[in-house]
């Protein structure tokens, strides 16, 4: 299970890195979808960014934008895919 | 009466050759042009479609010595030249000049760069090609042309809608013939840029095959002459086809995606047939954008099946010969449609084995010989710009 | 006609200033500032490029006073832009994310193409109209004034055009004209050369 401080600082991360001038780090729910209607509502071009975001602050690679999907589902399958895969 | 716009002169340059008996003899004999590319982009080569010319050999071939110029200029200026011929000022036939580009001088700016951050001696000259108006102004300044320029700048249909532009301002009396095409070249920028966007084919493009994962990015330019009937009489030019229809439209759904239900390419290819003045049936071939991303070509697929049913009119993608020109590409298959009306032959898609699940279309992939007298030519930019042509002869 | 004037110094429209970017640091901070006069509640706003949120704020401030565009046709509103600088201020964003930062960046290069300003005015507004982009040395008020009139002839009922550049600051001219206008009022277009020259230069 990740760290909750792993997950506040990624909360960070994707605030700086999408632009969400709006977004809080309060306002994340952990298991709630990052894409779509409500919650944060990213959209295909964040799902990119957030590749680089990876690749940026944890140096992990994703080259496949379908593994995506299951990775950036929430910041819970994030976290957990960082701490598997982080160097 | 209003004038059509008749196509007196064609031009192009891309990965399958440096003029228009060149590029036809690729596609009649299914000879691409896309191969291992280094560009700096990346450690490893790249699959692209490059113009098999250097700077140099491109600029001596047009005996033009005016340091520093962009390869898109250049580009631009080799496939002008070829459509404008041995045509020449004439007092009292209003001309003009419509150019498209989308990375416009970049690959002179990222040479700068890298003297610039490496502390060399970096040339500022080269910058003043940058601006995506110089390429246009170079064109115009080689061939004389001194009355109406323009710059067109729309993503991936920029070379469709200057043609569009062009054949409106000939039918309103504004022009009497009008130079239209578009060039870009070949960039660290767009290869880049086509990669973070995760729609870069490592392997060779495959349009509208279910495997497909994305494009290959191509040079080149293209250029049509086109004439209004004022203009035909006073040049004594025979015209090889005529731009007959023309429909732009938004998707007005992403930035960069096509709408899953093809809104903007269903609206621009029905506007296209309506203002020509036809019905889908008559359409003979379809020389679709095609581009191999998994989006545009599933995209395309629905608008085609919006428009034509069950019954949609032989088509392909010619952007397995030569990559994806971007603004060049709706100039190049300009030529190609009007090839394919002038020689009755439909262009195969290269790279196609298996038929988009949801879909169900198949592409025309072997040279194909019939009448040809109306083809329909589909550009879609980023930015959600939709363009189609209609070409007759 | 409706205009709007947005510059380093303030946002006008049709000749009433609205708001000025006195204490603004940057265009980021003048564009931030109008986006919260206007309030239009779009977060997408914050991730367009400078060239798209001018373009963007424009026509919302255009849309307060421009009554019969809501009620305009999706396919009937064309958007004709145009200006001397393409998309270079994002264009060097993009680079710098390449060359110097080693991570291409995707939400910057969706923005290396200036007429995806007329994309994120579209998705705004479901607006599926004609959109062209051209690019001049100058400010090219004849551009607008035959591109209207070709567009306002074969369908269009209105026409939003827009100068807008911002590497020195926002530099922006938008308008709009409806069809009416064109065909009712004596001489409108031979006169729109000139107005738009003088509302550009004041």
């Amino acid at each position: 299970m990740a760290t909750a401080t792993l997950k506040e600082e990624l909360k960070g991360h994707i605030i700086e890195q999408l632009n969400l001038e709006d977004v809080r780090v309060g306002d994340f729910v952990d298991s709630a979808p990052l894409f779509g209607e409500g919650g944060v509502g990213l959209d295909s071009i964040d799902a990119l960014e957030l590749i680089v975001l990876l690749e940026k602050h944890y140096h992990i690679n994703v080259t496949n934008p379908e593994e995506g999907k299951v990775v950036f589902y929430s910041i819970d399958s994030m976290a957990d895919y960082i701490e598997k895969h982080r160097k | 009466m209003l004038t059509d716009a008749y196509v007196t002169g064609m031009g192009v340059i891309s990965a399958i050759g440096r003029n228009v008996g060149e590029n036809l003899h690729a596609l009649l004999h299914k000879q691409p042009g896309i191969a291992a590319v280094e560009t700096g982009a990346r450690k490893e080569a790249v699959m692209a479609g490059r113009v098999a010319f250097d700077d140099e050999t491109l600029a001596r071939n047009l005996g033009f010595s005016r340091f520093p110029v962009s390869r898109t200029s250049l580009l631009g200026m080799t496939a002008a030249l070829e459509a404008w011929g041995d045509n020449r000022h004439i007092p009292g036939l209003k001309t003009g000049l419509i150019s498209s580009t989308s990375v416009g001088g970049m690959d002179k700016s990222e040479v700068f760069y890298d003297d610039f951050l490496a502390g060399r001696q970096a040339d500022y000259d080269v910058l003043v090609c940058h601006d995506s108006g110089t390429a246009s102004e170079r064109i115009a300044e080689f061939l004389g042309i001194t009355g109406y320029v323009n710059t067109i700048s729309t993503a991936c249909s920029s070379g469709a809608n200057a043609i569009m532009l062009g054949a409106r301002l000939l039918r309103s009396g504004r022009l009497d013939r009008v130079l239209v095409g578009g060039s870009d070249a070949l960039t660290r920028f767009t290869i880049n840029g086509f990669e973070s966007l995760m729609i870069y084919d490592r392997e060779w493009t495959r349009p509208f095959d279910e495997s497909r994962t994305g494009l290959n990015l191509g040079e080149g330019a293209a250029f049509l002459l086109m004439e209004s009937e004022k203009s035909l009489q006073m040049t004594g030019n025979r015209p090889s086809g005529r731009v007959k229809g023309w429909g732009n439209a938004a998707d007005a759904y992403h930035q960069t995606a096509s709408s899953p239900e093809g809104k903007g390419a269903t609206l621009a290819i029905s506007e296209a047939i309506r203002t020509a003045g036809l019905t889908p049936a008559d359409i003979s071939y379809i020389n679709a954008h095609g581009t191999g991303t998994p989006n545009n070509d599933l995209s395309e697929s629905v608008a085609l099946k919006n428009i034509f049913g069950a019954s949609v009119p032989s088509f392909s993608s010619t952007k397995a010969f030569t990559g994806h020109t971007l603004a060049a590409a709706g100039a190049i298959e300009a030529v190609y449609s009007l090839l394919a009306i002038r020689e009755g032959t439909i262009w195969p898609n290269l790279n196609f084995t298996e038929a988009i699940r949801d879909t169900g279309l198949v592409p025309v992939t072997e040279p194909e010989k019939c009448m040809v007298n109306t083809v329909l030519s589909n550009s879609f930019g980023f930015g959600g710009n939709n363009s189609s042509l209609v070409f007759t002869l | 006609m409706h205009y709007c004037r947005i510059t380093n110094e303030d946002a006008v429209l049709d000749g009433e200033k609205l708001l000025s970017f006195e204490g603004a640091a940057d265009t980021g901070e003048k564009l931030l500032a109008l986006y919260r006069y206007v309030a239009p509640d779009y977060p997408k706003f914050y991730k367009m490029d400078l060239l798209s949120k001018t373009s963007f704020l424009g026509v919302e401030l255009l849309k307060s006073s421009c009554s019969g565009l809501a009620s305009a046709p999706e396919d009937a509103v064309a958007l004709l832009f145009a200006n001397s600088e393409s998309s270079a201020d994002t264009d060097i964003r993009f680079r710098d994310s390449y060359e110097i930062e080693r991570l291409p960046g995707p939400s910057l290069f969706v923005y290396t193409l200036p007429n995806i300003a007329l994309g994120e005015i579209s998705i705004r507004n479901k607006w599926y109209g004609e959109h062209m982009f051209a690019v001049f040395p100058n400010f090219a008020p004849a551009y607008f004034v035959d591109h209207s009139a070709l567009l306002l002839d074969d369908g269009a009922e209105w026409v939003i055009g827009g100068w807008v550049n911002v590497r020195n600051g926002p530099d922006a001219l938008i308008f709009a004209m409806d069809k009416g206008e064109n065909r009712s009022r004596d001489g409108f277009m031979s006169r729109l050369e000139d107005s738009l020259e003088e509302l550009y230069r004041d």
